[in-house]
C-alpha cells in the first residue's frame, strides 16, 4: 500500500529530515509513527501527499509511483489519501456540511452524490446535528471529527493522521482514536503520526520509531519507546 | 460545466461571507477610477481653455490703400495654398472704412478728419487663422518677402509673433503637464489596485492551502478569485460611471459660466462613454486578474 525505498529528504546540506528510509506498509494496517520533534515524522506525511518531494529514493502509494509526480496529478493523489492535521485546517468561512462537501465538489462529484455521502459521513463521526455550524462554533474535538469526515468522503484506502490529538484533551483524544480504529476496521490503512505515549501503548499495533531521520525500530505490536 | 457553476457559487459565497473585504476592495477601485476620471475632466477643461485661447489668435494683414485687387487676390490665393491655413476673412476697403466709422462713432474729430480727406485712406484687410498657433510664424515669414513689401502695409507682425510664441509655449506646457500627471496617476492607481488585490489574497492564503490539500486543482482554487475580480471590476466601473455622470451634471452650470458654452463636460462624457468605460473596464480587469494570479502563485505551491 505504501512503500518507501531508500528515501531521503534534505532541506539543506546540514538539515536531513529523512535519511535513507525504507518502509513498507500493507493494506489494512494501523501503523503508529513515533519519534521526537525534528525526527522527520511530518516530513514523511508531506512526502506521502506530495507536499514535498524526496531528495533521493522512491515512494509508492497504492501502487502509484509518486516520487516525481507531476504537479497536475497531485490533486488526484490527495483525493485518494485522506489527511488529518493537528491544526484541523478547516475552511473558516464554510459550515461543517460545506467543509466536508468541498472535498467532493473539488473532485467534480454530482450534487446528488454529495447530498447522500456527506450526511452519512457526518453521522459516522457524530456530527449530524451540527451541519450548519462554522468551525469557530465547534470544540477542538468536534473540529477534528469534521476533518476526519472530510478525509473519509472519498473513501480513501489510506488515511494519514499527523498528530490528530495534539490539540485535544484526553476525552476527545479517546474519541478520535476510536473513530480511527473503526475506520481501520472497514479496511482503510491508517498511518498515525503521534507524540502521545498512551495512545500508542493502548493501540497494540505496529509502531515505527524515527530517530535522526532514520527508522530506529519497527515493531509489529510495539510500544512507545524513546 | 458543474465545476464552473461551483466556482461561480463559491465566488459569490466568499464575497458575501467576506463582505467587509469585498466592500473595501470595490471602494478602493472606485476611488482610483474616480481620480483617473477627475484627470480626464481636467484634461477636457484644459483642452477647452487652450482651444478658446487658440481661437482668439489670428494674424491680420493690412494692405496698402493703393494695392490692386489683382495683387490682393494673388496674396490671398498664395496664403490659402498653405495647408496650415484653416480660414481667411477678407474685408474690402469699403468694409474696413465702415468698421472704422463704427468703432469711432463717438469720436467726432476722427470722423471730421476722415470727411476732410474726401477719399478712403484705408486699405483692405485679410484675417488669417491657422490650425496651430505655431503655424503663424511660417505664414508670417512667407508673407514677409520683398515682392509684397509695397502691397502689405502692416508692420505689427513681430509683436504678434512674440505673443503667439508665448501662447504656443504655454499651451504645449499645459498639455505636457496633463500627460505627465495622467501617467503619474495611472502608476499610482496601478500600484494601489495591485496591492489591494494582493492584500485580499494574502488574507485568504491559509484557505488556498487547505483547498489544495483536500485535492482542489489550481484552477478550481483560482476560479472563484477570477470571478470575484470580474465582479469587482464590473461593479466598480458601473459605480464610477454613475458617480462621474451625476458629478458632471452638477458641475456643468459652473463650467458654463467660465466657458460661455453649455454641455462641455456631459457632451464629452456621453460621446466618449464607450471608450471611457470600456478602457477602464479592460484596464481594471487586467490589473485585478493579473494581481490575483500573481499573488496566488506562491500560495498555490502546497
Amino acid at each position: 500500500m505504501i512503500k518507501l525505498h531508500n528515501v531521503s529528504k534534505h532541506y539543506s546540506r546540514d538539515s536531513k529530515a529523512l535519511d535513507n528510509v525504507t518502509l513498507s506498509i500493507e493494506h489494512g494496517e494501523f501503523v503508529s509513527i513515533v519519534g521526537q520533534s525534528g525526527t522527520g515524522k511530518t516530513t514523511l506525511v508531506k512526502l506521502l501527499i506530495a507536499e514535498e518531494r524526496p531528495t533521493a529514493g522512491e515512494i509508492e502509494v497504492g501502487g502509484w509511483d509518486i516520487t516525481n509526480i507531476p504537479e497536475r496529478h497531485i490533486p488526484f493523489l490527495r483525493r485518494q489519501v485522506g489527511v488529518i492535521f493537528q491544526d484541523f485546517r478547516l475552511l473558516p468561512r464554510r459550515t461543517v456540511m460545506e467543509n466536508v462537501a468541498f472535498a467532493l465538489q473539488v473532485a467534480g462529484a454530482p450534487h446528488q452524490r454529495i447530498c447522500e455521502v456527506v450526511p452519512r459521513v457526518l453521522d459516522i463521526v457524530g456530527l449530524a446535528h451540527k451541519v450548519d455550524r462554522y468551525p469557530h462554533q465547534l470544540s477542538g474535538g468536534e473540529q477534528q471529527r469534521v476533518v476526519i469526515a472530510r478525509a473519509l468522503v472519498h473513501r480513501p484506502k489510506i488515511l494519514v493522521a499527523d498528530e490528530p490529538t495534539g490539540n485535544l484533551d484526553s476525552v476527545n483524544t479517546e474519541e478520535i482514536i476510536e473513530i480511527l480504529k473503526k475506520i481501520n476496521e472497514f479496511g482503510t490503512t491508517i498511518l498515525l503520526v503521534t507524540h502521545n505515549r498512551d495512545v500508542v501503548n493502548r493501540l497494540h499495533r505496529r509502531v515505527v520509531t524515527l530517530s535522526g531521520g532514520q527508522i530506529s525500530s519497527d515493531e509489529k505490536e510495539g510500544k512507545y519507546r524513546l | 460545466m458543474l465545476s464552473l457553476l461551483r466556482v461561480i457559487k463559491f465566488a459569490f459565497q466568499d464575497m458575501a461571507r467576506n463582505f467587509g473585504l469585498s466592500f473595501m476592495t470595490v471602494l478602493i477601485l472606485v476611488l482610483m477610477l474616480l481620480s483617473i476620471n477627475t484627470l480626464v475632466v481636467i484634461n477636457v477643461l484644459t483642452g477647452e481653455a487652450v482651444r478658446l485661447i487658440k481661437d482668439q489668435i489670428d494674424v491680420s494683414v493690412y494692405f496698402s490703400y493703393d494695392a490692386t485687387d489683382k495683387e490682393i487676390q494673388e496674396i490671398k490665393s498664395y496664403t490659402q495654398s498653405f495647408p496650415e491655413v484653416v480660414n481667411i476673412d477678407y474685408f474690402t476697403r469699403e468694409q474696413v472704412l465702415e468698421q472704422f466709422k463704427t468703432q469711432h462713432v463717438d469720436d467726432k474729430d476722427v470722423l471730421a478728419a476722415l470727411n476732410e480727406l474726401n477719399e478712403n485712406p484705408l486699405g483692405a484687410t485679410m484675417v488669417i487663422r491657422t490650425r496651430e498657433p505655431k503655424d503663424y510664424a511660417k505664414i508670417i515669414s512667407a508673407l514677409n518677402v520683398p515682392e509684397y513689401e509695397n502691397i502689405i502695409e502692416a508692420k505689427s507682425f513681430g509683436d504678434t509673433e512674440k505673443a503667439i510664441g508665448r501662447v504656443h509655449t504655454i499651451t504645449t506646457n499645459v498639455e505636457h503637464f496633463g500627460y505627465a500627471l495622467s501617467a503619474l496617476f495611472a502608476v499610482i492607481a496601478l500600484l494601489i489596485i495591485f496591492n489591494t488585490i494582493r492584500v485580499a489574497i494574502y488574507t485568504q492564503r491559509i484557505e488556498i492551502g487547505i483547498k489544495k490539500l483536500v485535492g482542489a486543482t489550481n484552477w478550481f482554487v483560482r476560479g472563484p478569485y477570477l470571478v470575484e475580480s470580474l465582479f469587482f471590476t464590473c461593479l466598480s466601473v458601473a459605480v464610477t460611471a454613475a458617480v462621474v455622470y451625476f458629478a458632471l451634471r452638477f458641475l456643468e452650470p459652473y463650467v458654463m459660466v467660465v466657458f460661455q458654452k453649455t454641455g462641455i463636460l456631459t457632451n464629452y462624457y456621453l460621446s466618449h462613454k464607450m471608450q471611457l468605460t470600456g478602457l477602464q473596464f479592460i484596464a481594471v480587469l487586467f490589473l485585478t486578474i493579473f494581481s490575483s494570479l500573481l499573488a496566488m502563485r506562491r500560495y498555490l505551491r502546497v
